[in-house]
């Protein structure tokens, strides 16, 4: 009895609501705004929203065509970056002196120290991103420097093993200091 | 609904021509986004939005005689998209004015007729706490008197969903029903 009088009250409320058809008011000033808009837009309408309508123009819903657009730009925009910057670094990478496997295995880690610390100290004195040092250059360099260090030692040997030269050294050095002026 | 001729000559531009399918399909369209809002002026809006997206997809639609179900595809579409933005509300408020107008009305003899007004507040208190998807079914079935296959090519849900979604409706309506006449 109580599901029946429930029916009936649910009939006839639809009833009603379906025959109550609504009526729009003045609708001339609906269809004068519609065909202002599609004038104002067709002025509006350039290269790129064409271009995006002929992509997406398939999807109906408004925020689903947004999102849509919006994932697009920032896939292009990743693109970009990575074209622009990690090219630049990987770029920058392959300038820098490569030591391969097999020249670090067979040379003492004494000598390759001493390469790389040249290699800084290069990068320091040349302005960034105008390194151009050879592997070749370094070697010389390395050599040279290898050359000085025995001529300094030979030197500091032949001086401790001679007393009268290492008095007049120290004389002199000390006499320098006096008139070197203060800055 | 609409001659196909006039659909023809619109699509290759005829804006001209266009102002008499604005014409004869507001009405449509009004009624459709009036009973799914149930606010004069949101369903106005939604008018203009409508027929300003059928102008600029006109080019792309296969057949004049599918007019009718893709004017009712856009403008359900652009209902949902308003009800989304509108917070559904959980609760039904108690509106013991609009409840009397409704006992009124069903105490009545025979089938009166609405004013907007009063169709736009009943239709808000008896739906707003459907989802859009039921709305929609709601709507399109027992006020438009649309058919499940024709609810399915406007909606993109498939049969079951459309029943299961009207069952919930029709659950839902008549719960209030019960409960507050």
């Amino acid at each position: 009895m109580k599901m029946r009088e429930e029916n009936d009250r649910y009939k006839k409320i639809t009833e009603i609501l379906r025959n109550s058809r609504p009526e729009i008011k003045r609708p001339e000033e609906v269809e004068n705004e519609v065909i202002r808009r599609i004038q104002r837009e067709s002025h509006k309408t350039g290269r790129v929203s064409e271009f995006i309508e002929s992509l997406f123009g398939w999807v109906y819903i408004g925020w689903v065509r947004r999102s849509l657009v919006g994932v697009a730009a920032v896939i292009i925009a990743v693109f970009v970056y990575q074209q622009t910057f990690i090219f630049r670094q990987v770029k920058s990478i392959s300038r820098q002196v490569v030591i391969s496997g097999n020249q670090r295995s067979s040379a003492p880690s004494a000598v390759l120290d001493k390469k790389l610390m040249f290699y800084k100290m290069s990068v320091r004195l040349t302005p960034e991103g105008d390194i151009s040092i050879s592997g070749r250059q370094l070697e010389e360099f390395l050599e040279s420097y290898n050359d000085l260090q025995l001529k300094y030692k030979d030197l500091q040997r032949l001086i401790e093993e001679d007393p009268e030269l290492k008095d007049y050294i120290e004389n002199k050095l000390s006499q320098e200091k006096k008139y070197k002026p203060d800055i | 609904m609409v001659a196909n001729e006039l659909i023809e000559e619109c699509r290759n531009g005829d804006l001209h021509n266009f102002r008499k399918v604005v014409e004869k399909t507001t009405p449509i369209i009004f009624q459709v986004a009036f009973r799914m809002l149930g606010d004069e002026e949101a369903a106005r809006d939604i008018v203009q939005d409508t027929m300003v997206t059928i102008w600029q997809k006109l080019a792309k639609i296969k057949t004049a005689d599918s007019y009718k179900t893709w004017v009712y595809r856009i403008a359900v579409n652009k209902c949902y998209d308003q009800l989304r933005k509108q917070k559904r509300q959980k609760e039904s408020r108690y509106d013991d004015q609009a409840w009397a107008l409704i006992s009124n009305h069903l105490s009545e003899e025979g089938i009166t007729e609405l004013e907007n007004r009063e169709n736009a507040r009943i239709l808000s208190l008896l739906t707003n706490q459907l989802s859009p998807k039921q709305k929609a079914v709601f709507v399109l079935s027992e006020l438009e008197e649309m058919n499940a296959e024709e609810i399915v090519r406007i909606t993109g849900m498939n049969r079951a969903a459309v029943k299961a979604n009207l069952y919930y409706a029709r659950k839902n309506i008549r719960s209030l029903l019960q409960k507050y006449i």
